[in-house]
């Protein structure tokens, strides 16, 4: 089995076990990469500046004090262990799987939980507390960090899955579950008590401003942000043919379509908002990726990695 | 409302396959569950609603085209056509033709017909029109076209039967031609008979104007039975020296069942004799009563049976009148060869009917009192007189006189002017023929009732005579040739002269110039040529309703106020009264000499200032066909003046058949109008959505 194969979503979604499916993904990434497992781990002296009143003593270098009868605090390059929070969208609008199978057929949310797991794992790895938590419209389901809760998330991502996949269609009438970012960004925002990696997946059914007002809170408190947009390719492609009642899976509402007519259209909303998204996230320095999930995951770990690393400059 | 193929209506199945489609694709993906309609509500609405409900539109039109396609084949009409289909499909025009022949008198049939005219009359509705026509043997229109229901409704009520027959062709000819001249858009005939099989020829030929239809009500159609006297024959016999008569007459019985009835002969308006006749079932029957003497003056006669169903029918009139002479006058020359008219008189002092009285004078001898009442006047190679016994004979001629002139060898030049002027030919050179055996009577006319008894084969041959000479005569164009020699020289010739005929014979009576009296034909051709220069006609006992009276041919019935008047026949004032008491002037010849007669029973033509009751009586019967109440399909009929066969329809009542109804409204045509219409709309309407959408 090679790497590629590995990554795919469709090949993953066999692997029952979600700790062996993210084991899976991560090694196998980083053995194709060749890529050292310790890289982003940071203990690295920076420099030395003066004692001011207030610094932690136990930061004294006593030696150099002991060289130049001055209080000196040695500083490094950056933490090396971080909170790493994901934050899933569990939102019906994150059931939507394209097709029954062949690609496309794995839903956003288990690509969702592919990616959160994987990349929990692979925190995990680096030493870094992983917490989750799942949302709708307010906070599903909540682990705290902690460099001892892989288990936790990892089975809080697995009864998400089959809870999605065990529940009904909504019905019709039903009250709206439709995500809605801001409240439950700011329920989490406030629990963090130390500086975070918050890796937001979710499909993003909100006009960019309120996404970016609600990611606000979160950049606000000195958090690192990683937005992934997942998107079924028939989000993206809209290659329905028959004209047809479509329903929100959120809402309920139906709309008839002629899908034929307003695909162009279509594609041309979806494109702008994907566009707007990633100017605005990226003038608030948020990292962004659209992913389509029909694609391999690595794509999702290399921009992680890539955050990571620049975070991990950070200080 | 109602179809005519309304099996093309399982065509809505092509309509129904897509419908049925999508809606079976629609049933097997109702919706189509998506993430979030966030997008797609950003999508102008043209592009989602508008566009579905133009296309909507399109399938409408479409399924409505194909809808309306299949209707049109369907071929649709509206039950209730009166005066929906007038409104519909513009004004009407319609003749209706009621029989009125006398065969209509049966049972009730003349009433059920006239109520069916008023029920037509009242089918005009709006802008309709409506002509009334009664016909029998001719017809004749009682309103002109009018929408007026009140003329109409009048007509028919002053209508009466007719003792005529039934000829269909002569009113439907009538109603094509009122068809043809009508501008409205629809025509329609309505025909109220009995349909009797003898009112309708295999020849008959007559068509209605194209799209005009025709409606048939049968007053007729059930079983009819009728006894009728269709025939009555009087044989003469002579008992010492009077004349007597044995009338008999023949009766017939449609029925299925034999029938014993009591005929009953009146004379001069007496019971004579009755006799009890059994006629057996579809058979006839004669009665034969008992001679009778002949009465000395024209008499009335009647055979009646006991009154049926059909009561004009149950008698029969005729007339019995004393037998009538021509009187001949043969004026020959003061010194005549031997036997000069000896054949001429011999020959026609043969035979009793009619009977010839033969006066021969010297050309010297004539006087003017020698011309009155006189038939015919012979003159046997001698010249016109002049004078006033001339013009007395002149004055004869034109009363209606004939006159035959053998002219022999006698010079032309002792015509004057006054003769010459009503001479049929003028005079040439004799002809000798002694050389070559004698000329021939090559050709003659045998529709001239001179001939026409020699018509028939071995019914007389001209060509075994021989004349050897004869005189060259030179016709004028008012005269006419009526026998040829071989030679292409005209035998014989006449012209018409006021109420008279002159003719010229162009050899001799005798065997002087030809051996014609020596021929059998010799006798007849005296006895014809006498007969139709004197005007004799046969004397009819009886005419039939509908025949045409000509005096001008009847001098057995004019001749004794003709001479009595010693008038010109052209001026002698006559008059006929019908049964009913119509009176209608005549005179023998001239413009008014003929009548029709069209009533049963007895006419009385009398001159003026002579009592009712004494003219003569003339004898007119229903036409014996008539009494053939043989019935016969009337959808024959509308096929055969119809265009389109079997496009009209009989029909009992006033309710047309559907096919009719459907061919007079014609709403197939419009509904394939809307659907081509709706077509090319849709085609635009499509290439403009595809431009768009482009």
């Amino acid at each position: 089995m090679n790497a590629e194969s590995l990554l795919d979503p469709t090949v993953l979604a066999r692997i029952g076990n979600l700790e062996l499916l993210a084991r899976t993904v991560v090694d196998g990434f980083v053995n194709g990469l060749h890529r050292s497992p310790h890289l982003g781990s940071s203990t690295d002296f920076a420099e030395h500046r003066s004692y001011m009143p207030g610094d932690d003593i136990r930061g004294i270098d006593w030696k150099l004090y002991a060289r130049t009868d001055r209080y000196y605090v040695k500083q490094f390059e950056a933490e090396t262990n971080t909170n790493f929070m994901v934050l899933l969208d569990v939102s019906p609008s994150m059931r939507y799987r394209g097709a029954t199978e062949g690609p496309g057929s794995v839903s956003k949310l288990d690509y969702g939980c592919y990616l959160a797991a994987a990349l929990a794992y692979f925190s995990s790895t680096q030493r870094d507390r992983v917490g989750l938590a799942t949302f709708d419209q307010d906070i599903v389901e909540y682990v705290p960090p902690s460099s001892k809760h892989l288990r936790l998330v990892l089975h809080a991502l697995e009864r998400t899955a089959k809870s999605a996949a065990s529940e009904p269609e909504r019905p019709a009438g039903a009250p709206s579950r439709a995500a809605a970012l801001e409240a439950p960004l700011q329920k989490l925002t406030e629990s963090l008590r130390r500086r975070s990696i918050v890796l937001l997946i979710s499909d993003l059914y909100e006009e960019p401003d309120a996404v970016l007002s609600a990611l606000a809170n979160v950049r606000g408190r000195g958090n690192d942000m990683i937005v992934f947009h997942l998107l079924d390719r028939n989000e993206i492609e809209f290659p329905f043919a028959d004209a047809t009642n479509f329903i929100d899976l959120e809402t309920g509402e139906r709309m008839p379509v002629i899908p034929e007519y307003l695909r162009t259209q279509y594609r041309e909303v979806v494109a702008q908002h994907t566009a707007t998204l990633g100017q605005k996230m990226r003038e608030q320095r948020i990292d962004y990726a659209l992913f389509d999930t029909s694609k391999p995951l690595d794509k999702a770990l290399f921009t992680y990695l890539l955050a990571r690393e620049r975070f991990s400059t950070a200080r | 409302m109602g179809f005519l193929a309304p099996a093309f209506f399982g065509g809505l199945i092509a309509i129904g396959i897509p419908i049925a489609i999508h809606l079976i694709n629609r049933e097997r993906r109702v919706v189509v569950q998506f993430p979030s309609l966030m997008f797609l509500r950003k999508v102008p609405y043209r592009s989602v609603r508008r566009q579905k409900l133009r296309h909507l539109l399109l399938l409408a039109m479409r399924c409505l085209a194909l809808a309306l396609l299949i209707a049109a084949f369907s071929r649709p009409f509206f039950s209730r056509h009166a005066a929906a289909a007038s409104s519909l499909m513009g004004a009407k025009e319609r003749v209706i033709l009621v029989d009125r022949s006398y065969s209509m008198g049966y049972a009730d049939h003349w009433k059920r017909a006239l109520d069916a005219a008023r029920s037509a009359a009242r089918g005009v509705t709006g802008n309709d029109r409506a002509t009334l026509v009664f016909f029998a043997n001719d017809p004749a229109a009682a309103t002109e076209p009018t929408a007026n229901q009140a003329r109409l409704e009048h007509a028919i009520a002053g209508a009466k039967l007719s003792s005529e027959g039934t000829r269909y062709e002569p009113a439907l000819k009538l109603a094509a031609q009122i068809l043809s001249a009508s501008n409205l858009p629809r025509k329609e005939v309505v025909m109220i008979s009995d349909f009797q099989r003898v009112g309708w020829g295999r020849r008959d030929d007559v068509q209605l104007p194209a799209g005009a239809v025709m409606t048939t009500v049968d007053i007729g159609g059930a079983p009819a039975t009728d006894l009728a006297v269709t025939q009555v024959s009087t044989d003469r016999d002579r008992a010492g020296d009077r004349d007597r008569v044995t009338v008999t007459a023949r009766v017939t019985n449609t029925g299925a069942a034999a029938r014993t009835v009591d005929a009953t002969l009146d004379i001069g308006g007496r019971a004579v004799e009755s006799k009890s006749v059994t006629v057996p079932a579809k058979g006839v029957a004669q009665a034969r009563f008992s001679p009778s003497v002949v009465p000395a003056a024209a008499t009335r006669g009647t055979v009646r049976i006991t009154h049926d169903s059909l009561p004009a029918n149950d008698s029969f009139n005729f007339t019995l009148a004393p037998g009538e002479a021509v009187s001949v006058l043969v004026v020959r020359p003061s010194k005549p060869r031997e036997n000069q008219s000896l054949y001429l008189s011999r020959a026609l002092n043969i035979g009793d009917r009619p009977a010839f009285h033969v006066d021969v004078r010297a050309e010297d001898a004539l006087r003017a009192a020698d011309l009155t009442s006189r038939s015919l006047v012979v003159l046997d190679e001698v010249a016109p007189p002049n004078g006033a016994i001339g013009a007395r004979l002149r004055d004869a001629i034109n009363a209606g006189t004939g006159l035959l002139v053998v002219p022999g060898d006698l010079p032309a030049a002792r015509w004057t002017p006054e003769w010459r002027a009503l001479m049929p030919a003028t005079l040439g050179a004799v002809v000798d023929r002694t050389r070559d055996a004698g000329g021939k009577v090559a050709s003659v006319d045998y529709g001239h009732p001179v001939f026409e008894q020699f018509s028939a084969p071995r019914s007389g041959d001209f060509s075994t005579a021989h004349l050897f000479r004869y005189r060259q005569l030179v016709t004028s164009g008012d005269s006419g040739v009526i026998a040829k020699l071989d030679d292409g020289a005209p035998a014989l010739v006449e012209k018409t002269v006021g109420g008279g005929k002159v003719l010229m014979w162009a050899s001799s009576l005798d065997e002087y110039w030809t051996d014609l009296p020596l021929q059998p034909v010799f006798l007849p051709f005296m006895h014809e040529l006498a007969k139709y220069a004197g005007r004799y006609g046969d004397a009819r006992t009886w005419f039939q309703a509908g025949d045409v009276l000509d005096l001008s041919r009847h001098g057995e019935l004019t001749g004794p106020f003709v001479t009595d008047a010693g008038t010109d026949a052209a001026t002698a004032a006559l008059v006929l009264e019908s049964p009913s008491g119509h009176r209608a002037p005549l005179t023998p010849a001239g413009p008014e000499h003929l009548a029709t007669l069209s009533e049963q029973g007895f006419y009385e033509l009398r001159g003026l200032g002579i009592a009712a009751g004494s003219g003569r009586p003339i004898a007119v019967n229903v036409d014996p066909k008539e009494s053939d109440l043989s019935h016969f399909d009337p959808n024959e009929l509308v096929a055969a003046v119809t265009a389109t066969p079997g496009a009209g329809t009989q029909q009992k009542g006033e309710a047309a058949a559907p096919e009719e109804l459907e061919r007079g409204q014609t709403l197939w045509w419009y509904l394939l109008m809307v659907a081509l219409l709706l077509m090319v709309a849709e085609t635009i309407l499509s290439n403009r959505l595809s431009k768009a959408e482009a």
